[in-house]
């Protein structure tokens, strides 16, 4: 019964751990997912764009030559999406417009459904649409204006927290209206070339300026060290009473000749056994709600970070168990015969 | 016969000053094997400070306790704790187990911690001799205050120990039961040859031993 309440503890916290840790990284890569589906490395944007992609502009001028191999030119606009029958699917969207020469457009969109843009009036949307009501072949509106038809669904396509709409270049600047050229520069190298009035981020500090992102990482990153510690005192706590409770017992086994490494070494399987069945319990709870989850939800466990979530817990139980396993050290047999 | 224990001019001082406290002054002691010797002692006496003493659980203030003519209060604290578990079984008063494993379980401990295992064969013949043989699966909880106290002495002699040191293992038993306990003691020192000693206040195990000891006041004297 003790143990059943010790194991039910750690399985709520650590099931509570897990789905913050997805909901994280389902966030943050709502931010990010078509920035890592490009491979982009260094982005460059209008010096006074704020760091915002958005709001960058730049001119066929600043871009001059570049190796499409590498380097693509895009447009970004936000906007609203809507079927041209049937007003209620709207979705905000992120516009990005794409030359069909560079390197995303040709190599990097994960379409997985319908074709790639080929004619002006195309658009790819990213695949969560398809779940509003978007199929192949809808023609659609862009703020209200417009007809495009969708050609495919791409996998991926997410920035800043929106689904994209991919369409072409010239697509974009014609949306766009003020003569923009493009909204930026992204390269899928580390490069140091420098663009006359453009400035140049890597990839870290170009996702850390997203609007938002670093201050809902931090708060997450906040709530999961604050759980990690909570999780270090109930531990450790729970398994303190039991040692006390125990503790003529241990001192029994002492006198008989059992020494107290012997009986720390117990102490600390004895906890590990506890948080490992926890822990099965938790991850096995975690991927049925993630698979029972809509498809809709930002949720994104992703296996690396779920092992070393796992490992932290370990590390955190055994921890734990350290201040029982020093109380039995201190343990007198003589304690046994009073 | 072999001398198995012996303390030379063992004393035990607690505190100082005005608070000290002589618990044991310059007791001398043999237990032989194939005998049972009986430490008799009022409530305060030193009897408990003589057998703690007698097991390595605390060392003299001054003075030697040979453990098979070797010194232990120069071993450290794990061979101390070696010693315990290979040469010294222990009865305790309150034939304290761990409630949560079977009898079984409880000698299957003693192996783990002792990297051995005494066959299942051994283990039944020792219960059976203590006439316990059926209850290898049963819990404490399930086991009379009798049966409790034939397993306490069945671990103390699970690790077939040269030594048997037990203390007041009939407190609260009745006339009939004393007896019993005392011929148990009695039969294994004298077949098993080892070297059981019982510290007590019961003056009904008199006539079970083969030498009586008297503690007053942490002064231990034979008594012919």
């Amino acid at each position: 019964m003790r143990y059943g309440l010790i194991i039910a503890m750690i399985v709520l916290i650590t099931y509570l751990l897990f789905m913050l840790l997805a909901l994280m990284n389902g966030l943050s890569n709502e931010n990010t997912a078509a920035l890592k589906s490009w491979n982009a490395q260094t982005v460059w944007l209008n010096k006074n764009a704020n760091d915002r992609l958005s709001q960058s502009i730049i001119s066929q001028q600043q871009i001059g030559r570049y190796n499409p191999q590498h380097v693509a030119v895009i447009g970004d606009l936000p906007g609203q999406l809507a079927r041209c029958h049937g007003a209620k699917h709207k979705a905000n969207v992120q516009l990005v417009g794409l030359k069909s020469g560079d390197f995303i457009a040709k190599k990097k969109i994960q379409v997985i459904s319908g074709h790639r843009i080929q004619h002006p009036g195309q658009i790819i949307l990213d695949e969560s649409l398809q779940n509003q009501g978007y199929h192949l072949g809808s023609k659609v509106t862009f703020n209200g204006s417009g007809h495009y038809q969708v050609v495919g669904f791409a996998r991926n396509a997410k920035l800043n927290i929106a689904p994209i709409a991919y369409c072409s270049l010239g697509q974009w600047q014609q949306i766009q209206g003020n003569h923009a050229t493009a909204s930026g520069i992204v390269s899928d190298q580390t490069s140091t070339h420098h663009y006359v009035g453009l400035q140049r981020y890597t990839i870290d500090n170009f996702i850390n300026k997203l609007p938002g992102y670093t201050a809902q990482n931090a708060t997450f990153e906040m709530m999961i060290a604050f759980l990690l510690v909570i999780s270090l005192v109930v531990i450790a706590v729970f398994l303190y009473i039991l040692t006390m409770q125990k503790t003529k017992q241990y001192a029994l086994l002492r006198a008989q000749g059992i020494s107290a490494e012997q009986l720390m070494g117990a102490i600390i399987a004895q906890s590990l056994i506890l948080i490992i069945t926890g822990l099965v319990f938790a991850i096995v709870l975690t991927l049925l709600t993630v698979r029972l989850l809509p498809s809709g939800m930002p949720i994104l466990l992703e296996s690396r970070e779920m092992a070393w979530m796992t490992l932290a817990i370990l590390g955190i139980g055994l921890l734990g168990a350290s201040l029982p396993a020093i109380m039995i050290m201190r343990i007198d047999p003589l304690d046994a015969l009073k | 016969m072999s001398v198995q224990l012996e303390l030379q001019h063992v004393s035990k001082v607690f505190g100082s000053g005005v608070g000290i406290v002589h618990a044991l002054t310059d007791a001398n002691f043999k237990a032989v094997s194939g005998e049972l010797s009986l430490v008799l002692g009022p409530s305060g006496s030193g009897k408990s400070t003589f057998l703690t003493i007698a097991a390595g659980l605390q060392v003299p203030s001054s003075g030697r306790v040979l453990v098979e003519g070797e010194d232990i209060s120069k071993l450290s604290n794990r061979q101390r704790d070696r010693l315990r578990l290979t040469k010294i079984g222990f009865v305790l008063q309150n034939y304290e187990m761990l409630p949560y494993l079977t009898v079984r379980d409880q000698f299957k401990l003693v192996d783990r911690a002792n990297d051995q295992t005494l066959s299942e064969t051994e283990l039944k013949h020792l219960l059976d001799e203590l006439g316990i043989g059926h209850l290898l699966d049963q819990y404490p909880g399930e086991l009379s205050g009798g049966q409790k106290q034939r397993v306490a002495i069945a671990r103390a002699l699970y690790q077939q120990p040269a030594i048997l040191l037990a203390d007041e293992p009939t407190a609260a038993l009745d006339s009939n039961r004393v007896q019993i306990v005392g011929q148990l003691l009695a039969r294994l020192a004298h077949e098993k040859q080892q070297a059981v000693v019982v510290v007590t206040h019961d003056e009904r195990l008199k006539d079970f031993a083969d030498h009586l000891y008297q503690i007053v006041d942490g002064r231990l004297s034979q008594e012919s």
